[in-house]
């Protein structure tokens, strides 16, 4: 058997990894430049990182001889899906109430 | 990331009558959606509206009131998700009513739409996450092996 698939939260439960998004949220960079801000050793760093790749929080791209991990976008999609929705939903809800008051004062007038 | 929304809109219409849209839960249900509002801070109310299954949303916006100060001023949290507790959006409605040119300035500004299960983490590292996740641990511990004391 190979290793268990951890969920979203036992992912992120660890520190090092949770720095690890961390650092990656400001930019994108390499395992050797992520390991040159730990304490701990190269491979160890690596098992983080793999760790991060399977449960799809980052993608590693090879540039030259460099692996480049950044934050996977795929998460932030349905956020900007939802900020066009609701951007939409407030506009026609402003105008319906717009229309109701007006209604309103003509009755009222 | 843009991450709020804002709009501003002018009622010819006295801050009184506005705030009474916003504020009753009958007059609200005619322009914005189906709702128990109480005009009361701390008060938790819902909005229904069609369910999406697509975006995860079980068609309820759960909501309480933080901020109430009458004919000026309304917040509450606006919290949605697929169902189940579950909450996948985390954000905050707040109104601002200003008199002007006899009627009323309304200012609609929704802060805060961000999936929490990424966004969290980021910040969270800063605001006692270590706190959150034992608490998580705890849920699904409870979860797993049943509720303690029963």
């Amino acid at each position: 058997m190979g290793r268990p698939t951890l969920d979203g939260f036992q992912v992120i439960a660890d520190t090092s990894r949770r720095e690890i998004l961390q650092m990656l949220s400001k930019e994108s960079m390499t395992i050797n430049t992520i390991a040159g801000n730990f304490d701990m050793s190269r491979p160890a760093v690596s098992k983080h990182i793999k760790i991060l790749y399977g449960a799809g929080f980052i993608s590693i791209q090879d540039i030259g001889r460099e692996r480049h991990c950044m934050l996977k976008q795929d998460g932030f999609n349905k956020v900007k899906e939802w900020i066009n929705f609701f951007d939409k939903f407030w506009l026609t809800k402003l105008k319906n109430l717009e229309s109701i008051l007006n209604s309103k004062s003509k009755k009222t007038k | 990331m843009r991450e709020r929304i804002y709009h501003q809109f002018f009622y010819d219409h006295s801050p009184e009558t506005v705030w009474e849209y916003l504020t009753k839960a009958e007059l609200i249900s005619q322009w914005l959606m189906p709702n128990d509002f109480l005009p009361i801070v701390g008060h938790d109310f819902r909005f229904t509206i069609r369910a999406m299954p697509e975006m995860d949303f079980d068609g309820i916006v759960y909501c309480k009131i933080v901020e109430l100060i009458p004919f000026k001023r309304l917040s509450y949290s606006w919290k949605l998700g697929p169902g189940g507790g579950k909450i996948a959006i985390d954000s905050l409605v707040s109104w601002t009513l200003i008199p002007k040119d006899g009627g009323t300035e309304l200012t609609l500004d929704h802060t805060g739409v961000k999936e929490m299960e990424y966004f969290n983490m980021f910040s969270a590292l800063n605001k006692g996450w270590e706190a959150n996740m034992k608490k998580i641990g705890e849920l699904i511990h409870t979860s797993t092996h049943g509720t303690p004391n029963t």
